[in-house]
């Protein structure tokens, strides 16, 4: 059971609120940095953060997750906004929620099932991957006072912590942008590049805006594509996101409601200048980390987080990039799973291959949802494979009867059926044959076919076939599809029509 | 051994103030009808940390590092609490024992009260509570926590505690011609949860004395059958003010009713009957569903 409404939301207030305002100090930077892998103003991203985080509170499914623009989504945006500009972009994120919430009514988030622990690990691997790579701009061309600054910055981030009492109490990501910033503003650093930089902050209010698009079929022609990709991935990551709460916390949440909920606050994004977002894993662990357990923490981060940009924008102007670039390095660091490396070593070949083939293929891309299809892919071709090697027949002949039994064990599909066949022995001339199928299970048509082959085929050589020990599961799928009992079938099978 | 022996009055105890009394009604009601009584101890994950963490910063492995000290901050918590409610339900044990029943069960489950009901509906008979639990003590009004989701979780009747024990004599039940409160009064005349005869006030409030008239003959007939000695009163005006000050003035031991027959939207807009009646009474009650 989930918990009570009034647990949800008031259970744990300070720890909440307090949660609350550790996540917003680190949003900003995150929306920032995602506004511009996907190329629009920071303030797209800026917005995006605060509808989705607030509206998430009310109608997600996992308390003390947070959602907000993420590098997932915003790497899919990049050509859209290139091509067609912001307007496309704020209409493909309403599109896609209208498919998220689809999919929460159709129950797809049952699908994450076959999502395995590798896929997973390949997933955040990829991703934390992906958000580096996206600091690469930032360094590279750049005075050498941007290396020194964005070091700089990553220590206060690691170190700042084990400064005794305000360590525990002062966010070090915060921290590092504090002084990074009095640093270059003091110092006169005019040739390190600042968020202003960037394109606009945010100024206002968020205010309702409907996408200035053509309501045309053409429109949603060029949006629908970009529309289906964010739907996806943006569930993947947050029903991804989800599960980790659930195991950090202990507790359990409403998969089904949250895919409908992710759907809702895109549409609340996209209507106040919003991208498209999803949970962040990153930022769901800092909550977690810092006591946030309830629906109130997001809720004060997104509100939080307008608060400090909308008056604190001159300020904003000013942060250096490097401060942010250092941000994201610890983000990509905090996510990518370090003791996957340490794994490869220890774990199945296949797990590794997944896991390997999940990385490349999003590298590839820049489409975390094409990594996990391949790796889902992969990961099935590796169970068939399995299932096939466990499965074998023995057999034993009975001189007085002039019987021979073959004992049939394991699992026999598509993939099975011919080794299967392999087993029986047709040149041998016996006058009664069994076949045991008691500890076997017949999945598909691949199998029933071979089945029916074998028992034709031994037939044809005068043997008396009998099959014993077939369960109900088996028997249906015979009933249905085989044809070794129907001698006008049979007629068919042997002339080969 | 008939069906109905295998369940049992399931006693949820959270050591506060009422829990004893509500120990005591259960070994009165188990003396009468000879069910086994389940002491109930629920070990509540508050989930929350003590130590947050407010740095901010993602550290390499992150996950398995935080998953680690989660995992051991609640094993600690969760062998207090299990300590705590060990002590509870084996003190509540003892008493039913002293009583004369040696046939009892005493259980710790996780989880909240509500769920812990819902898990064991199968073999509940009869559930008892107390008004109020731990969290809401001294608190005027404040019913408790998880008692309006507890009583939906079941389909068992629910018998709340409401104040200190002494041997019941006098039960008013509530009769108003609604679909629940025809399987109340079903319950009630089957004389399954309570044997030995009673003072039984069948009550009807309602502005229309005819309707009511003929909705307490009604209710009146069917206890044609039991020894409960019945008593019948038509009352007019508020209904909770009208009920309240029955139950006073005919020292009332124990309120039965119907409960929540409506949805849990209906309640949030326009506040339950059955809680505010609990909240008003100074009363113990039958709740039937």
């Amino acid at each position: 059971m989930l918990f009570s409404p009034k647990n949800d939301w008031f259970g744990n207030i300070k720890g909440d609120v307090l949660a609350g305002i550790v996540v917003a100090l680190a949003l900003i930077p995150e929306a920032i940095a995602f506004s511009v892998i996907a190329g629009v103003d920071p303030k797209v991203g800026l917005y995006a953060s605060f509808a989705i985080a607030v509206m998430i509170s009310f109608v997600g499914g996992r308390a003390g997750m947070i959602s907000a623009a993420t590098a997932a989504t915003a790497l899919l945006m990049v050509t859209l906004v290139k091509d067609h500009g912001l307007q496309y972009l704020l209409a493909a994120t309403l599109v896609a929620g209208v498919l998220q919430i689809i999919a929460g009514y159709l129950n797809l988030h049952k699908f994450m099932s076959f999502v395995s622990k590798s896929v997973m690990i390949g997933f955040l691997n990829a991703l934390g991957i992906l958000i580096f790579m996206a600091q690469l701009p930032e360094l590279t061309n750049v005075v050498w006072e941007v290396y020194a600054l964005v070091a700089l910055g990553l220590c206060i981030i690691y170190l700042f912590p084990y400064v005794p009492y305000i360590g525990k109490v002062m966010p070090s990501p915060l921290v590092n942008i504090i002084t990074l910033t009095a640093i270059a503003y003091f110092m006169g650093l005019t040739d390190v590049r600042t968020i202003s930089d960037m394109g606009e902050l945010p100024d206002t209010l968020p205010i309702f805006l409907w996408p200035d698009v053509p309501l045309t079929f053409e429109t949603l022609k060029i949006v629908f594509p970009y529309s289906v990709s964010i739907a996806i991935v943006g569930l993947l990551e947050s029903l991804m996101t989800a599960n980790v709460v659930d195991e950090l916390t202990d507790t359990e949440s409403d998969k089904k409601r949250e895919c409908k909920g992710q759907g809702i606050a895109n549409i609340g994004s996209g209507l106040i200048g919003g991208m498209a977002g999803c949970a962040m894993i990153g930022q769901s662990i800092i909550n977690v980390k810092s006591g946030g357990r309830g629906r109130l923490s997001s809720l004060v981060a997104g509100i939080f987080l307008l608060i400090l940009v909308v008056f604190l924008s001159d300020i904003l102007k000013i942060v250096p990039m490097a401060a942010l670039v250092a941000v994201m390095i610890m983000v990509s660091i905090g996510t990518f799973s370090w003791t996957s490396i340490k794994e490869l070593k220890t774990n199945p070949k296949s797990a590794s291959i997944v896991m390997i083939a999940t990385v490349i293929v999003v590298l590839w891309t820049h489409n975390l949802a094409f990594g996990v299809f391949t790796g889902i892919l992969i990961g099935s071709l590796f169970l068939a494979q399995r299932l096939s090697q466990f499965m074998f027949v023995k057999s034993e002949y009975d001189e007085a009867s002039d019987t021979r039994t073959y004992h049939v064990v394991g699992q026999i599909f598509f993939n099975s059926s011919d080794k299967f066949i392999s087993y029986f022995d047709f040149k041998e001339a016996v006058d009664n044959i069994v076949i045991n199928v008691k500890r076997s299970h017949f999945y598909d048509v691949t199998s029933v076919a071979a089945l029916d082959k074998v028992v034709i085929k031994l037939r044809r050589e005068g043997a008396d076939v009998k099959l014993v020990g077939l369960n109900s599961a088996s028997q249906t799928m015979l009933d249905k599809f085989a044809i070794h009992d129907d001698p006008e079938e049979i007629e068919k099978f042997i002339s080969g029509h | 051994m008939s069906e109905k022996n295998n369940k049992y009055i399931l006693v949820g105890i959270d050591g506060s103030t009422i829990s004893g009394p509500l120990i005591k009604f259960a070994i009165w009601l188990a003396k009468s009808n000879g069910l086994t009584i389940k002491i109930l101890h629920t070990i509540e994950h508050s989930h929350q940390t003590e130590n947050p963490h407010h740095e901010g910063n993602l550290t390499p492995n992150i996950r398995r590092e935080l998953l680690k000290e989660l995992s051991e901050e609640e094993r600690v918590e969760s062998k207090a609490l299990m300590a705590t409610g060990k002590t509870l339900i084996n003190t509540a044990k003892e008493t039913v024992n002293a009583a004369g029943i040696d046939d009892v069960v005493a259980k710790l489950r996780h989880g909240t009260l509500p769920e812990a009901i819902e898990d064991l509906k199968a073999e509940t008979a009869l559930i008892m509570l107390g008004s109020k639990g731990i969290s809401h003590q001294g608190t005027e009004k404040g019913l408790g926590f998880h008692l309006e989701e507890s009583i939906r979780a079941t389909n068992s009747p629910v018998f709340i505690a409401q104040k200190e024990f002494t041997q019941p004599k006098k039960v008013m039940f509530i009769y108003n011609g609604s679909p629940t409160s025809k399987r109340a009064l079903a319950m009630i005349t089957q004389d399954t949860i309570y044997k030995e005869p009673l003072e039984i006030h069948i009550v009807c409030v309602n502005s229309d004395t005819e309707l009511a008239n003929n909705l307490i003959a009604e209710a009146k007939s069917a206890f044609a059958q039991s020894k409960n000695s019945i008593v019948t009163k038509v009352l007019t005006g508020d209904t909770i003010e009208q009920l309240t000050s029955y139950q006073k003035d005919n020292n009332i031991d124990i309120t039965a009713m119907g409960a929540f027959s409506h949805g849990k939207l209906h309640g949030f807009f326009f506040g339950s009957f059955t809680t505010k009646m609990i909240q008003q009474s100074d009363c113990n009650f039958l709740l039937i569903r």
